[in-house]
Protein backbone atom coordinates (compact mmCIF):
# COMPACT_ATOMS: atom_id res chain seq x y z
CA UNK A 1 0.00 0.00 0.00
CA UNK A 2 1.39 3.64 -0.97
CA UNK A 3 0.73 6.29 1.45
CA UNK A 4 1.52 10.22 0.64
CA UNK A 5 3.61 12.36 3.22
CA UNK A 6 4.80 15.73 3.42
CA UNK A 7 7.71 16.48 5.18
CA UNK A 8 7.65 19.07 7.41
CA UNK A 9 11.29 18.78 8.90
CA UNK A 10 12.45 21.93 6.81
CA UNK A 11 10.45 24.66 4.57
CA UNK A 12 10.98 22.65 1.43
CA UNK A 13 8.58 20.33 1.94
CA UNK A 14 9.28 17.30 0.41
CA UNK A 15 6.33 15.21 -1.33
CA UNK A 16 7.45 11.79 0.02
CA UNK A 17 5.49 8.66 -1.29
CA UNK A 18 6.57 5.43 0.81
CA UNK A 19 5.21 1.76 -0.13
CA UNK A 20 4.49 -0.50 2.99
CA UNK A 21 4.18 -4.49 3.32
CA UNK A 22 3.81 -5.88 6.39
CA UNK A 23 4.41 -3.28 8.36
CA UNK A 24 8.22 -2.75 6.79
CA UNK A 25 9.05 -0.07 3.95
CA UNK A 26 9.91 -1.28 0.66
CA UNK A 27 10.12 1.57 -1.02
CA UNK A 28 10.60 5.70 -0.52
CA UNK A 29 10.75 7.84 -3.61
CA UNK A 30 10.44 11.81 -3.12
CA UNK A 31 12.51 12.67 -0.22
CA UNK A 32 15.35 15.45 -0.83
CA UNK A 33 17.70 14.41 2.33
CA UNK A 34 17.84 11.89 4.75
CA UNK A 35 15.86 13.38 7.38
CA UNK A 36 13.12 13.09 5.18
CA UNK A 37 13.36 9.75 5.53
CA UNK A 38 13.67 9.64 9.36
CA UNK A 39 10.39 11.74 9.35
CA UNK A 40 8.48 9.27 7.44
CA UNK A 41 9.52 6.45 9.67
CA UNK A 42 8.17 8.15 12.42
CA UNK A 43 4.97 9.12 11.11
CA UNK A 44 4.58 5.64 9.86
CA UNK A 45 5.14 4.47 13.27
CA UNK A 46 4.02 7.05 15.81
CA UNK A 47 3.08 11.00 14.28
CA UNK A 48 4.89 13.05 16.84
CA UNK A 49 3.84 16.80 17.79
CA UNK A 50 4.99 19.64 20.06
CA UNK A 51 1.59 20.83 21.58
CA UNK A 52 1.17 24.30 22.05
CA UNK A 53 -2.15 25.58 24.39
CA UNK A 54 -2.90 27.70 26.99
CA UNK A 55 -4.08 27.02 30.77
CA UNK A 56 -6.52 28.99 32.93
CA UNK A 57 -4.57 31.04 35.42
CA UNK A 58 -5.52 33.40 38.38
CA UNK A 59 -4.01 36.31 39.81
CA UNK A 60 -2.67 37.49 36.70
CA UNK A 61 -3.15 40.37 34.51
CA UNK A 62 -3.81 38.53 31.65
CA UNK A 63 -6.96 34.98 31.65
CA UNK A 64 -4.43 32.48 29.92
CA UNK A 65 -0.60 31.18 30.14
CA UNK A 66 0.87 30.07 27.40
CA UNK A 67 1.65 26.05 27.59
CA UNK A 68 3.61 23.34 25.81
CA UNK A 69 4.63 20.05 26.20
CA UNK A 70 8.66 19.41 26.75
CA UNK A 71 8.83 17.09 24.42
CA UNK A 72 7.31 16.21 20.84
CA UNK A 73 4.37 14.02 21.94
CA UNK A 74 1.91 11.06 20.23
CA UNK A 75 -0.45 13.07 18.13
CA UNK A 76 -3.07 10.42 18.89
CA UNK A 77 -3.52 11.72 22.32
CA UNK A 78 -3.74 15.29 22.16
CA UNK A 79 -7.57 15.72 22.60
CA UNK A 80 -6.91 13.76 25.86
CA UNK A 81 -4.59 16.03 26.99
CA UNK A 82 -6.74 18.92 26.11
CA UNK A 83 -9.55 17.66 28.02
CA UNK A 84 -7.36 17.66 31.05
CA UNK A 85 -5.85 20.76 30.52
CA UNK A 86 -8.93 22.10 30.14
CA UNK A 87 -9.75 21.10 33.95
CA UNK A 88 -7.38 22.89 35.41
CA UNK A 89 -6.52 26.35 36.50
CA UNK A 90 -2.77 27.87 37.71
CA UNK A 91 -2.43 30.46 40.58
CA UNK A 92 -0.06 33.53 39.59
CA UNK A 93 3.16 33.68 39.58
CA UNK A 94 4.34 31.53 37.43
CA UNK A 95 8.14 31.44 36.10
CA UNK A 96 9.03 30.22 32.13
CA UNK A 97 9.98 26.58 31.82
CA UNK A 98 7.75 25.96 35.06
CA UNK A 99 6.37 22.49 35.06
CA UNK A 100 2.71 23.00 34.91
CA UNK A 101 1.71 19.20 34.70
CA UNK A 102 4.16 16.24 35.22
CA UNK A 103 3.95 13.33 33.67
CA UNK A 104 1.21 14.39 31.75
CA UNK A 105 -1.55 10.91 30.15
CA UNK A 106 1.60 8.98 31.43
CA UNK A 107 3.84 9.75 28.49
CA UNK A 108 6.64 10.71 31.01
CA UNK A 109 6.88 14.26 28.98
CA UNK A 110 5.70 17.46 31.47
CA UNK A 111 3.51 20.53 30.15
CA UNK A 112 4.97 23.97 31.06
CA UNK A 113 4.67 27.14 31.00
CA UNK A 114 6.16 29.22 27.82
CA UNK A 115 6.33 32.70 29.78
CA UNK A 116 6.36 34.26 33.23
CA UNK A 117 2.99 35.68 34.61
CA UNK B 1 13.30 64.82 27.08
CA UNK B 2 16.52 63.61 25.45
CA UNK B 3 17.39 60.22 24.19
CA UNK B 4 20.26 59.06 21.50
CA UNK B 5 18.35 56.34 20.24
CA UNK B 6 14.53 55.96 20.47
CA UNK B 7 12.53 53.31 19.39
CA UNK B 8 8.84 53.27 18.40
CA UNK B 9 7.73 50.02 19.46
CA UNK B 10 8.02 46.87 21.34
CA UNK B 11 7.70 44.26 19.52
CA UNK B 12 10.67 41.97 18.23
CA UNK B 13 11.90 44.46 15.51
CA UNK B 14 12.13 47.25 18.03
CA UNK B 15 13.50 45.06 21.26
CA UNK B 16 16.33 43.93 18.83
CA UNK B 17 17.25 47.23 17.93
CA UNK B 18 17.21 48.67 20.68
CA UNK B 19 19.16 45.95 22.26
CA UNK B 20 21.95 46.59 19.26
CA UNK B 21 21.97 49.89 19.73
CA UNK B 22 22.91 49.60 22.88
CA UNK B 23 25.07 47.20 22.96
CA UNK B 24 26.98 49.40 20.70
CA UNK B 25 27.52 52.15 22.67
CA UNK B 26 23.95 54.43 22.83
CA UNK B 27 23.74 55.33 26.30
CA UNK B 28 20.52 56.22 26.52
CA UNK B 29 17.98 53.98 24.29
CA UNK B 30 14.56 54.47 25.08
CA UNK B 31 11.82 52.07 23.48
CA UNK B 32 8.44 53.66 23.39
CA UNK B 33 5.03 50.88 23.83
CA UNK B 34 1.57 51.59 23.65
CA UNK B 35 0.44 48.36 25.03
CA UNK B 36 0.99 47.83 28.84
CA UNK B 37 3.59 45.31 28.59
CA UNK B 38 7.06 44.45 26.23
CA UNK B 39 6.63 41.68 23.08
CA UNK B 40 4.37 42.57 20.76
CA UNK B 41 2.51 40.09 18.71
CA UNK B 42 5.20 37.26 20.03
CA UNK B 43 3.39 37.94 23.33
CA UNK B 44 -0.28 35.35 21.62
CA UNK B 45 1.93 33.70 19.35
CA UNK B 46 1.81 30.54 21.69
CA UNK B 47 2.97 27.96 19.08
CA UNK B 48 6.40 26.75 18.23
CA UNK B 49 8.41 27.44 15.31
CA UNK B 50 10.11 30.55 16.50
CA UNK B 51 13.66 31.20 16.90
CA UNK B 52 15.14 28.10 14.31
CA UNK B 53 18.00 30.83 12.76
CA UNK B 54 18.37 33.21 15.76
CA UNK B 55 18.28 31.21 18.87
CA UNK B 56 18.87 27.59 16.90
CA UNK B 57 16.24 26.73 19.13
CA UNK B 58 12.38 25.95 18.56
CA UNK B 59 10.98 28.84 20.36
CA UNK B 60 7.18 29.78 21.23
CA UNK B 61 6.61 33.50 20.48
CA UNK B 62 6.03 33.96 24.17
CA UNK B 63 9.72 32.20 24.99
CA UNK B 64 11.20 34.31 21.87
CA UNK B 65 9.73 37.60 23.49
CA UNK B 66 11.00 36.77 27.15
CA UNK B 67 14.49 36.19 25.92
CA UNK B 68 14.62 39.70 24.39
CA UNK B 69 12.59 41.67 27.43
CA UNK B 70 15.35 39.76 29.61
CA UNK B 71 18.06 40.99 28.00
CA UNK B 72 16.89 44.17 27.91
CA UNK B 73 16.07 44.61 31.34
CA UNK B 74 19.70 43.43 32.24
CA UNK B 75 21.49 45.92 29.81
CA UNK B 76 19.66 48.80 30.80
CA UNK B 77 17.46 49.95 28.45
CA UNK B 78 14.65 52.13 28.90
CA UNK B 79 11.30 52.11 28.18
CA UNK B 80 8.10 53.60 28.79
CA UNK B 81 4.90 51.16 28.56
CA UNK B 82 1.07 52.66 27.62
CA UNK B 83 2.74 54.98 25.87
CA UNK B 84 1.84 56.26 21.99
CA UNK B 85 3.40 58.04 19.75
CA UNK B 86 1.32 60.78 18.25
CA UNK B 87 3.70 62.90 15.70
CA UNK B 88 7.75 62.34 14.15
CA UNK B 89 9.31 64.94 12.39
CA UNK B 90 12.22 64.97 10.18
CA UNK B 91 14.47 66.70 12.99
CA UNK B 92 14.01 63.39 15.20
CA UNK B 93 11.55 64.66 17.33
CA UNK B 94 9.02 62.53 18.60
CA UNK B 95 5.44 63.49 20.14
CA UNK B 96 4.09 60.91 22.82
CA UNK B 97 1.20 60.92 24.95
CA UNK B 98 0.68 59.03 28.16
CA UNK B 99 -1.01 59.17 31.44
CA UNK B 100 2.54 60.23 32.99
CA UNK B 101 3.80 63.28 31.38
CA UNK B 102 0.58 64.11 29.21
CA UNK B 103 1.62 64.73 25.78
CA UNK B 104 5.11 65.31 25.83
CA UNK B 105 8.24 65.59 22.92
CA UNK B 106 11.43 63.99 22.52
CA UNK B 107 14.39 65.02 20.79
CA UNK B 108 16.50 61.87 20.07
CA UNK B 109 19.75 61.85 18.02
CA UNK B 110 18.41 59.44 15.64
CA UNK B 111 15.36 56.85 15.81
CA UNK B 112 14.41 53.55 14.93
CA UNK B 113 10.84 53.00 13.38
CA UNK B 114 9.57 49.56 14.56
CA UNK B 115 6.00 49.97 14.70
CA UNK B 116 5.02 46.46 12.84
CA UNK B 117 2.17 45.80 10.61
CA UNK B 118 -1.68 45.55 10.85
CA UNK B 119 -4.22 42.93 9.44
CA UNK B 120 -5.57 43.85 6.59
CA UNK B 121 -9.53 43.35 7.25
CA UNK B 122 -13.12 43.15 5.49
CA UNK B 123 -13.27 46.80 4.79
CA UNK B 124 -9.58 46.02 2.70
CA UNK B 125 -11.04 42.95 0.41
CA UNK B 126 -14.73 44.69 0.65
CA UNK B 127 -17.00 41.73 0.85
CA UNK B 128 -20.85 42.29 0.71
CA UNK B 129 -23.68 41.80 2.68
CA UNK B 130 -24.65 42.40 6.14
CA UNK B 131 -22.36 43.34 9.48
CA UNK B 132 -23.44 40.52 11.77
CA UNK B 133 -21.03 39.95 14.93
CA UNK B 134 -18.54 37.23 14.43
CA UNK B 135 -16.11 38.43 11.33
CA UNK B 136 -13.03 38.91 12.70
CA UNK B 137 -9.19 39.13 11.74
CA UNK B 138 -7.43 35.84 12.41
CA UNK B 139 -4.66 38.00 14.72
CA UNK B 140 -7.81 39.64 16.97
CA UNK B 141 -9.05 35.94 17.40
CA UNK B 142 -5.74 34.65 18.17
CA UNK B 143 -5.66 37.69 20.99
CA UNK B 144 -9.15 36.63 22.13
CA UNK B 145 -8.53 32.84 22.44
CA UNK B 146 -4.86 32.74 23.83
CA UNK B 147 -4.35 35.54 26.13
CA UNK B 148 -8.12 36.82 26.85
CA UNK B 149 -9.35 33.03 27.31
CA UNK B 150 -12.72 33.06 24.79
CA UNK B 151 -13.44 31.18 21.89
CA UNK B 152 -14.96 33.47 18.97
CA UNK B 153 -17.45 31.47 17.77
CA UNK B 154 -18.15 27.67 17.12
CA UNK B 155 -18.86 27.17 13.82
CA UNK B 156 -15.69 28.91 11.29
CA UNK B 157 -14.95 29.16 7.97
CA UNK B 158 -11.36 31.14 7.56
CA UNK B 159 -11.04 33.33 4.36
CA UNK B 160 -7.18 33.36 3.56
CA UNK B 161 -4.27 30.61 4.09
CA UNK B 162 -1.47 32.95 5.36
CA UNK B 163 0.18 31.55 8.33
CA UNK B 164 -1.90 33.00 10.77
CA UNK B 165 -5.23 31.59 9.33
CA UNK B 166 -3.73 28.12 9.20
CA UNK B 167 -2.80 28.64 12.70
CA UNK B 168 -6.00 29.50 14.10
CA UNK B 169 -7.54 26.67 11.87
CA UNK B 170 -5.46 24.28 14.55
CA UNK B 171 -6.44 26.31 17.59
CA UNK B 172 -10.25 26.57 17.16
CA UNK B 173 -10.08 22.89 16.50
CA UNK B 174 -7.81 22.05 19.73
CA UNK B 175 -10.35 24.16 21.90
CA UNK B 176 -13.15 22.62 20.41
CA UNK B 177 -14.65 24.48 17.80
CA UNK B 178 -15.43 22.83 14.31
CA UNK B 179 -13.37 24.94 11.56
CA UNK B 180 -15.44 24.14 8.17
CA UNK B 181 -13.10 24.80 5.58
CA UNK B 182 -10.33 27.16 4.83
CA UNK B 183 -10.98 29.22 1.52
CA UNK B 184 -8.12 30.93 -0.42
CA UNK B 185 -8.90 33.03 -3.49
CA UNK B 186 -5.24 31.92 -4.84
CA UNK B 187 -4.84 28.95 -6.58
CA UNK B 188 -1.93 28.01 -4.34
CA UNK B 189 -1.56 28.32 -0.54
CA UNK B 190 -0.23 31.71 0.87
CA UNK B 191 0.91 30.13 4.33
CA UNK B 192 4.34 28.01 4.71
CA UNK B 193 3.68 23.92 3.54
CA UNK B 194 4.54 22.91 7.18
CA UNK B 195 1.88 24.79 8.36
CA UNK B 196 -0.64 23.42 5.66
CA UNK B 197 0.24 19.75 6.93
CA UNK B 198 0.76 20.46 10.77
CA UNK B 199 -2.91 22.69 11.05
CA UNK B 200 -4.87 21.42 8.36
CA UNK B 201 -4.13 18.01 7.27
CA UNK B 202 -3.57 16.55 11.14
CA UNK B 203 -7.15 18.10 11.62
CA UNK B 204 -8.88 16.96 8.91
CA UNK B 205 -9.85 20.65 8.00
CA UNK B 206 -10.28 21.19 4.06
CA UNK B 207 -8.11 23.93 1.84
CA UNK B 208 -10.32 25.03 -1.03
CA UNK B 209 -7.99 26.77 -3.65
CA UNK B 210 -9.39 29.03 -6.04
CA UNK B 211 -12.19 29.75 -3.70
CA UNK B 212 -13.31 33.24 -2.00
CA UNK B 213 -16.51 34.49 0.14
CA UNK B 214 -18.60 36.48 -2.09
CA UNK B 215 -21.19 37.29 0.64
CA UNK B 216 -21.92 37.22 4.39
CA UNK B 217 -25.38 36.58 5.74
CA UNK B 218 -26.93 37.25 9.24
CA UNK B 219 -28.45 40.08 11.10
CA UNK B 220 -27.40 39.96 14.66
CA UNK B 221 -24.48 37.61 14.43
CA UNK B 222 -23.46 35.73 11.48
CA UNK B 223 -25.30 32.54 10.24
CA UNK B 224 -23.67 31.69 7.18
CA UNK B 225 -20.91 32.71 4.15
CA UNK B 226 -21.61 32.40 1.01
CA UNK B 227 -18.56 30.87 -1.15
CA UNK B 228 -18.11 30.28 -4.90
CA UNK B 229 -14.97 29.63 -7.49
CA UNK B 230 -12.69 32.23 -8.55
CA UNK B 231 -11.83 32.00 -12.47
CA UNK B 232 -7.85 32.86 -13.20
CA UNK B 233 -8.81 36.64 -13.48
CA UNK B 234 -10.20 35.61 -9.50
CA UNK B 235 -13.54 36.47 -10.57
CA UNK B 236 -16.30 34.62 -9.01
CA UNK B 237 -17.67 31.96 -11.12
CA UNK B 238 -21.54 31.98 -11.97
CA UNK B 239 -22.87 28.61 -10.83
CA UNK B 240 -20.59 27.57 -8.26
CA UNK B 241 -21.63 29.29 -5.39
CA UNK B 242 -22.43 27.50 -2.14
CA UNK B 243 -24.20 28.71 1.19
CA UNK B 244 -21.71 27.11 4.19
CA UNK B 245 -23.39 27.65 7.36
CA UNK B 246 -21.43 29.02 10.60
CA UNK B 247 -21.27 31.41 13.21
CA UNK B 248 -17.62 33.06 12.42
CA UNK B 249 -15.85 34.32 9.75
CA UNK B 250 -12.21 34.73 10.09
CA UNK B 251 -10.10 37.37 7.80
CA UNK B 252 -6.47 35.85 7.18
CA UNK B 253 -5.76 38.27 4.28
CA UNK B 254 -2.55 39.79 4.31
CA UNK B 255 -0.73 42.28 6.39
CA UNK B 256 0.15 46.10 5.82
CA UNK B 257 3.15 47.97 7.44
CA UNK B 258 1.77 50.37 9.71
CA UNK B 259 3.45 53.93 8.38
CA UNK B 260 1.31 56.63 9.52
CA UNK B 261 4.33 58.39 11.08
CA UNK B 262 6.96 57.74 8.58
CA UNK B 263 4.84 59.58 6.27
CA UNK B 264 4.71 62.91 8.57
CA UNK B 265 8.49 62.94 8.89
CA UNK B 266 7.98 63.14 4.89
CA UNK B 267 9.79 59.50 4.84
CA UNK B 268 9.70 58.25 1.28
CA UNK B 269 7.28 54.84 1.10
CA UNK B 270 7.94 52.45 -1.41
CA UNK B 271 4.66 51.34 -3.44
CA UNK B 272 6.38 47.79 -3.38
CA UNK B 273 6.51 46.85 0.14
CA UNK B 274 4.28 49.64 1.62
CA UNK B 275 7.42 50.50 4.20
CA UNK B 276 9.66 53.36 4.20
CA UNK B 277 12.22 52.84 1.02
CA UNK B 278 15.78 51.79 3.24
CA UNK B 279 19.31 51.22 2.56
CA UNK B 280 21.13 48.24 3.59
CA UNK B 281 22.03 49.97 7.02
CA UNK B 282 17.91 49.93 7.28
CA UNK B 283 18.32 54.17 7.12
CA UNK B 284 15.31 55.58 5.75
CA UNK B 285 15.40 58.65 3.40
CA UNK B 286 15.30 60.72 6.16
CA UNK B 287 18.87 60.91 7.82
CA UNK B 288 18.92 59.25 11.27
CA UNK B 289 15.98 57.44 10.92
CA UNK B 290 16.11 54.20 10.42
CA UNK B 291 13.07 51.38 10.30
CA UNK B 292 13.29 47.42 11.70
CA UNK B 293 11.39 44.72 10.83
CA UNK B 294 7.60 44.34 9.18
CA UNK B 295 6.82 48.13 9.43
CA UNK B 296 9.48 48.10 6.29
CA UNK B 297 8.03 44.91 4.62
CA UNK B 298 6.26 42.03 6.18
CA UNK B 299 8.57 38.69 6.94
CA UNK B 300 7.92 35.28 6.77
CA UNK B 301 9.99 34.85 9.86
CA UNK B 302 10.49 36.57 13.33
CA UNK B 303 14.17 36.19 12.54
CA UNK B 304 14.12 38.20 9.52
CA UNK B 305 12.92 40.72 11.58
CA UNK B 306 15.13 40.48 14.28
CA UNK B 307 18.07 40.44 11.48
CA UNK B 308 16.85 43.68 10.54
CA UNK B 309 16.74 45.07 14.08
CA UNK B 310 20.13 44.38 14.58
CA UNK B 311 21.52 46.40 11.74
CA UNK B 312 18.90 48.71 12.40
CA UNK B 313 20.04 49.55 16.02
CA UNK B 314 23.94 49.50 15.10
CA UNK B 315 23.88 52.27 12.99
CA UNK B 316 20.91 53.99 15.19
CA UNK B 317 23.68 54.04 17.57
CA UNK B 318 26.41 55.08 15.31
CA UNK B 319 24.40 57.82 13.94
CA UNK B 320 23.92 58.41 17.22
CA UNK B 321 27.46 59.24 18.13
CA UNK B 322 28.78 60.65 14.60
CA UNK B 323 25.83 61.69 12.91
CA UNK B 324 27.36 61.04 9.55
CA UNK B 325 24.92 61.43 6.83
CA UNK B 326 24.45 58.96 3.95
CA UNK B 327 24.56 60.73 0.54
CA UNK B 328 25.65 58.26 -2.42
CA UNK B 329 23.82 55.63 -3.22
CA UNK B 330 22.59 53.22 -5.71
CA UNK B 331 19.08 51.40 -6.37
CA UNK B 332 18.20 47.82 -5.86
CA UNK B 333 14.82 47.25 -8.83
CA UNK B 334 13.22 44.06 -8.97
CA UNK B 335 13.49 42.26 -12.29
CA UNK B 336 12.14 39.07 -13.89
CA UNK B 337 9.19 37.57 -12.00
CA UNK B 338 10.55 39.43 -8.84
CA UNK B 339 7.25 40.54 -6.44
CA UNK B 340 8.21 42.10 -3.14
CA UNK B 341 12.27 43.22 -2.83
CA UNK B 342 13.99 44.71 0.06
CA UNK B 343 16.09 47.23 0.93
CA UNK B 344 15.53 49.31 -2.64
CA UNK B 345 18.75 51.25 -2.11
CA UNK B 346 22.63 50.27 -1.14
CA UNK B 347 25.29 52.98 0.29
CA UNK B 348 28.51 51.38 -0.09
CA UNK B 349 28.61 50.97 4.41
CA UNK B 350 28.03 47.72 4.84
CA UNK B 351 26.86 44.09 3.35
CA UNK B 352 23.41 43.77 1.20
CA UNK B 353 20.94 41.26 2.86
CA UNK B 354 18.50 41.48 0.31
CA UNK B 355 14.85 39.85 0.95
CA UNK B 356 12.63 39.05 -2.17
CA UNK B 357 9.36 37.59 -3.04
CA UNK B 358 9.08 35.29 -5.92
CA UNK B 359 6.09 37.67 -8.46
CA UNK B 360 4.59 34.05 -9.53
CA UNK B 361 4.90 30.58 -8.52
CA UNK B 362 7.77 28.37 -10.90
CA UNK B 363 7.26 24.68 -9.01
CA UNK B 364 11.43 23.81 -11.06
CA UNK B 365 14.88 25.24 -10.72
CA UNK B 366 15.65 28.59 -10.97
CA UNK B 367 18.24 30.80 -10.70
CA UNK B 368 18.14 34.16 -9.12
CA UNK B 369 20.50 37.08 -10.66
CA UNK B 370 22.13 40.28 -9.21
CA UNK B 371 23.30 42.49 -11.91
CA UNK B 372 25.52 43.95 -12.33
CA UNK B 373 27.02 41.79 -10.55
CA UNK B 374 27.71 38.09 -11.62
CA UNK B 375 25.74 36.63 -9.07
CA UNK B 376 23.25 33.46 -9.80
CA UNK B 377 21.89 31.54 -7.09
CA UNK B 378 20.45 28.23 -8.03
CA UNK B 379 17.11 27.32 -5.97
CA UNK B 380 14.65 24.02 -6.41
CA UNK B 381 11.89 26.16 -7.03
CA UNK B 382 10.40 30.23 -6.50
CA UNK B 383 7.52 30.02 -4.34
CA UNK B 384 5.68 33.65 -3.73
CA UNK B 385 4.54 32.36 0.06
CA UNK B 386 8.48 31.50 0.70
CA UNK B 387 10.57 34.65 1.28
CA UNK B 388 14.19 34.27 -0.05
CA UNK B 389 16.81 35.77 1.65
CA UNK B 390 20.33 36.58 -0.06
CA UNK B 391 23.48 38.04 1.38
CA UNK B 392 25.85 39.97 -1.25
CA UNK B 393 29.40 40.87 0.20
CA UNK B 394 30.48 44.66 0.51
CA UNK B 395 33.68 44.01 -1.26
CA UNK B 396 31.72 42.09 -4.30
CA UNK B 397 29.35 46.01 -3.81
CA UNK B 398 32.38 48.69 -3.50
CA UNK B 399 33.30 48.62 -7.30
CA UNK B 400 29.08 48.43 -8.96
CA UNK B 401 28.12 52.03 -10.01
CA UNK B 402 25.01 51.72 -11.53
CA UNK B 403 21.23 50.39 -10.21
CA UNK B 404 21.40 46.87 -9.21
CA UNK B 405 18.74 44.62 -10.61
CA UNK B 406 17.65 41.16 -8.91
CA UNK B 407 15.64 38.76 -11.36
CA UNK B 408 14.35 35.34 -10.79
CA UNK B 409 14.74 33.20 -14.29
CA UNK B 410 13.77 29.67 -14.81
CA UNK B 411 17.03 27.21 -15.71
CA UNK B 412 16.80 26.43 -19.25
CA UNK B 413 17.41 22.62 -19.57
Amino acid sequence: MIKHFTCVICPLGCEIDVEEENGGIIALDGSRCARGKEFVIQELKEPLRVLTTTVRIKGAEFNMLPVRTDKPIPKRLIPKIMEDIAKIEVNAPVKMYDTIIENIVGTGINLIATRSM
Amino acid sequence: MKADVTVIGGGPGGLVSALFAKRNGAKKVLILEREDELGGILKQCIHNGFGLELFKKDLTGPEYAERLIDDINKEGVDYMLDTMAIHLSNDRTITAVNSKYGVFNIESKSIVLAMGCRERARGNIVIPGTRPAGIYTAGVAQRFINIDGYLPGKEVVILGSGDIGLIMARRLTLEGAKVKGVYEIMNHPGGLKRNIVQCLNDFDIPLYLSHTVIEIEGKDRVTGVVVAKVDGKMQPIEGTEEFIKCDTLLLSVGLIPENELSKEASIKISSNTKGPVTTEIMETSVPGIFSSGNVSVVFDLVDYVAETGVIAGKNAAEFAKENKENKKFINIFPGKNVGILFPQRYSYRDDLIIFLRAGKWVEKPVNIEVKPLNIRMKRLYARPNEMIRIKVLKDKLLSVKGDITVSIKEVEE
